[in-house]
């Protein structure tokens, strides 16, 4: 009875065996199968990012276009001296963004990586733009700072951008506003 | 050997789903951002808002949102200021969204390009890669392992052989040691096993030399070492085998690996354990197997397993009680595994071989009992197998409503039924379910901007709407203006022109001073007219003939001047009419039609018509997916079914020929008593 335990046992190892060849011819036909199923994956990932790409293209030209197209990016240099918490945007006196970060956004933004926080419409002329910052400063402690910029908003689209910079002068974020050319 | 064992290939997949966990957070990133970076240790300020928002996008895994906005910026004109570091950032973004054949173009292009070039050329900083070697040999040995996960070994061959071992072994141990690993592995695939050939000189040579520079890498040395024992039981060298997971096992139990290792490690040795084991078994030696078992903890991964072999092991050296307690304690474990369906019929066979003959019939009767309801069970769930079915067997990490895949796309799944672990630890089904994945979510964004067409047909109305208000604005401007009388009144004034310069007026061409002189002469003629004729007036007279005199000198003298000076007014106000009736006629030209408004509902339906066949497309691929993945899952509970059947047969045998023999045992009491 040893010997048809034996029997069974290597009844089984040959099971396992046969389970195993076959299963591995199986998974080659299976393999093709998928192959063909991620090569036309593929070409259709490349199909809607195409058609993503000028459908984005067509809502910036309904919605705003180039003559009175206005955006605002955001970025931050090191992020040594602040800890980015939350963002807040006027135009004109109106707040028009506001914006509370995770953890992963600020880490994108300290690797070098830039914010597109509003974009709309604005009419040639003067405006005035203020940015109000807040987060974790030296020492773990609260912190708010502000900044403005006034500019002439063409007849092409304009750009800012907020940065927001380690001063080692003094150990400070500084926030400041630029206007791309 | 192709593949290790189902385990390997689960340990091994964690170890790497460890490793692209790794390299989403750093590695694979890193990679891309190294370049950007290569300036110095700060990250680079983009030169351009569009490029800043893509690594926004990209460092946050947003690879989808972030290739959009490359290729958006391609369309608009490009990125400025950065060379063809955006490139290489879209090779990394197609590598995460699964793009593979795209990227391993896109890398070759610019990582040949880049070699070609040699080193940094400042004098064309602008159209220019500059890659340090270090980035370039990772890119390669990322693509390379890419197209190794994908199973196209050939291509994976082709991007590792790229790799510089000098400069990945400086800047990485650890993808150093990966990458010995996998050439490794694929240097086993070249065919040698497969073939049953055992290992040809060459081949033997490199795996081995590959091990020996491995030797000091800790894990992946010792993967090595057991997918190679494996692959030689495979080829039929068990005495190798066997020495050679005696010499793994010895090497592992002196080691202290790092503590995030130890549990890794662990499994790999009680795996390794367990293999050898059976080798024992297969050769009898049963003292040898069961010290072996006796080692391994029961509440490890391969607690089951190693109870199983311990009561064949137990059996063979004909310790039937120690083989049916082993057998007891597994049938008390409750969660399903396909291979433990041939306990209920080995509990029957050592309760036989214990001399039980009733208690191995009514076992036998089970045993049979129960792959009868097995079998009616996968009958059942075969029928009804359905991918919502398949769903509510699996369990996807998630976060928030997304599945979370790791950097190459592959979903992060175990299996709440564990029949299904067997299948899901294979690379073709983890594929055909990320792919499905990946269709699901294509048909949810096709379906969310389909929604958003709708949105759109609004603003494009409201924008004619806006536009005609402001037509008829413009019109109700243009007719208070009067711009007829206008046009009139300058053709007046232009034929008035024309005419006194035809009979040399010059009076008409009088200045405003001039005309109030010459008005005010004729007051004085007529005033002198009603005068009687006495001598103060004469003087008068003669006062005024003088005066009337200069002033027709003054004129004639002043005649050019002054028609010049008309004629240049005339000049102006035919550029001032010139420009106004342009203005007019652009004017009304826009009010009549909107071409930009056509343009854009033209742009509208076409891309309302390019969505409704991509949705078809993603459909049709959805529904072979599905196809796929249900028929992948089908075969496997055939083959569940197939071995269910097999020891349904030797169960109902073992019960015939029990109680056949019990039965011939109560009529002779001779043969009972033997």
């Amino acid at each position: 009875m040893t010997d048809s335990f034996k029997t069974l046992f290597a009844g089984v190892l040959a099971a396992m065996v046969v389970f195993t060849s076959a299963a591995v011819q199986a998974e080659a036909e299976a393999g093709q199968d998928s192959k063909a199923v991620a090569e036309r994956v593929e070409a259709l990932k490349k199909n809607v990012i195409r058609l993503n790409r000028d459908l984005f293209i067509l809502e910036e030209d309904l919605l705003f276009p180039a003559s009175t197209q206005f955006a605002v990016f955001l970025s931050v240099n090191a992020g040594e001296f602040l800890n980015l918490d939350a963002v807040k945007l006027k135009v004109d006196g109106d707040i028009v963004a506001s914006h509370l970060y995770t953890e992963r956004q600020v880490t994108a933004l300290e690797r070098g990586g830039m914010q597109r926080l509003f974009i709309g419409n604005l009419k040639t002329g003067t405006h005035e733009v203020t940015v109000f910052v807040e987060g974790m400063g030296p020492n773990n402690r609260a912190y708010k700072q502000a900044a403005t910029l006034a500019f002439e908003k063409s007849t092409e689209t304009t750009a800012l951008e907020i940065r927001i910079k380690d001063r080692s002068s003094d150990y400070q974020p500084m926030v400041s506003i630029v206007e791309w050319e | 050997m192709t593949r290790p064992v189902a385990f390997i290939a689960r340990v091994f997949r964690s170890r790497l789903s460890a490793l692209l966990v790794a390299a989403t957070a750093s590695g694979l990133p890193l990679m891309i951002g190294a370049p950007a970076m290569a300036a110095g240790d700060a990250p680079e300020r983009a030169k351009d808002p569009m490029y800043g928002w893509v690594l926004y996008n990209y460092y946050q895994g947003e690879a989808f949102d972030a290739l959009t906005l490359l290729d958006v910026a391609r369309e608009r004109g490009g990125i400025g200021g950065h060379g063809a570091y955006p490139e290489l950032v879209e090779g990394g973004l197609m590598l995460s969204y699964g793009l593979t054949r795209e990227a391993r173009e896109l890398f070759t292009r610019l990582l040949e390009d880049t070699n070609s070039r040699g080193s940094y050329d400042s004098d064309n900083e602008e159209t220019q890669v500059t890659l340090t070697s270090q980035v370039r040999t990772q890119a390669w040995f990322y693509l390379g392992k890419v197209f190794y996960l994908e199973g196209d070994y050939q291509l994976a061959y082709e991007n590792l052989q790229r790799v510089d071992a000098d400069v990945l072994e400086y800047s990485d141990s650890d993808l150093y040691a990966e990458w010995l690993y996998l050439k490794a592995q694929l240097a086993m695939m070249s065919g040698a096993f497969d073939r049953k050939e055992g290992i040809t000189a060459g081949e033997e040579t490199s795996i081995e030399s590959l091990r020996e520079a491995l030797e000091q890498s800790g894990l992946w040395a010792h993967y090595l070492s057991y997918n190679v024992a494996m692959a030689e039981i495979a080829a039929g060298e068990f005495a190798v085998a066997q020495q050679n997971l005696s010499e793994l096992i010895a090497d592992m139990e002196d080691e202290s690996p790092k503590d995030e290792l130890v549990a890794e490690q662990r499994a790999l040795l009680d795996k390794s354990r367990l293999s050898l084991a059976r080798l024992y078994l297969r050769d009898a030696r049963f003292d040898d197997a069961l010290a072996l078992l006796g080692a391994l903890p029961l509440d490890g991964v391969f607690s089951d397993r190693a109870l199983f072999d311990y009561a064949v092991a137990a059996a063979g050296r004909g310790q039937m009680q120690r083989a049916l307690d082993a057998l007891d304690a597994l049938s008390q474990r409750t969660l399903f595994l396909p291979w433990r369906e041939q306990v209920p019929y080995a509990r029957g066979y050592v309760l036989e071989q214990m001399n039980q003959p009733r208690k191995a019939l009514t076992a036998f009767t089970q045993a049979a009992e129960h792959y009868e309801n097995r079998g009616e069970e996968l009958v059942t769930a075969r029928q009804a197998l359905t991918e919502e079915n398949l769903n509510a067997r699996l369990s996807f990490l998630r976060d928030s409503d997304e599945i979370i895949t790791d950097s190459y796309g592959r979903l992060r799944v175990t299996p709440v039924d564990f029949g299904l672990s067997e299948v899901l630890a294979g690379e073709p089904f983890q594929q055909a379910l990320g792919e499905l994945n990946e269709l699901y979510r294509m048909q949810s964004l096709l379906m969310q901007r389909e929604s958003q067409f709708s949105t759109f047909e609004t603003m494009l109305e409201t924008r004619k709407i806006q536009r005609e208000r402001r037509s008829r604005e413009a019109r109700f401007e243009l007719e208070q203006q009067q711009a007829d009388d206008w046009v009139e009144a300058q053709e007046s004034f232009r034929s008035d022109i024309e005419a006194a310069l035809a009979r040399e007026d010059a009076e008409f061409f009088m200045t405003t001073e001039q005309k109030a002189l010459k008005t005010q002469l004729d007051k004085v003629a007529a005033t002198l007219a009603r005068l009687p004729d006495d001598q103060s007036i004469a003087s008068q007279r003669e006062k005024y003939q003088r005066m009337k005199a200069y002033f027709d000198w003054t004129l004639a003298n002043d005649y050019g001047v002054n028609r010049w000076a008309a004629q240049k007014q005339l000049r102006e106000l035919d550029r001032e009419m010139e420009q106004f009736r342009d203005q007019r006629t652009v004017i009304e030209a826009l009010m009549a039609g909107d071409e930009e408004h056509n343009e854009l509902a033209g742009r509208l339906i076409r891309k309302a018509a390019e969505l409704q066949v991509l949705k078809a497309q993603v459909q049709e691929a959805l529904a072979q997916a599905r196809r796929i993945l249900i028929s992948r899952l089908d075969q496997a509970l055939e083959q569940q079914n197939t071995e269910l059947r097999r020891y349904l047969v030797a169960s109902r045998h073992a019960q015939a020929r029990l109680a056949d023999q019990l039965f011939r045992a109560s009529q002779n009491p001779e043969v009972a008593n033997d």
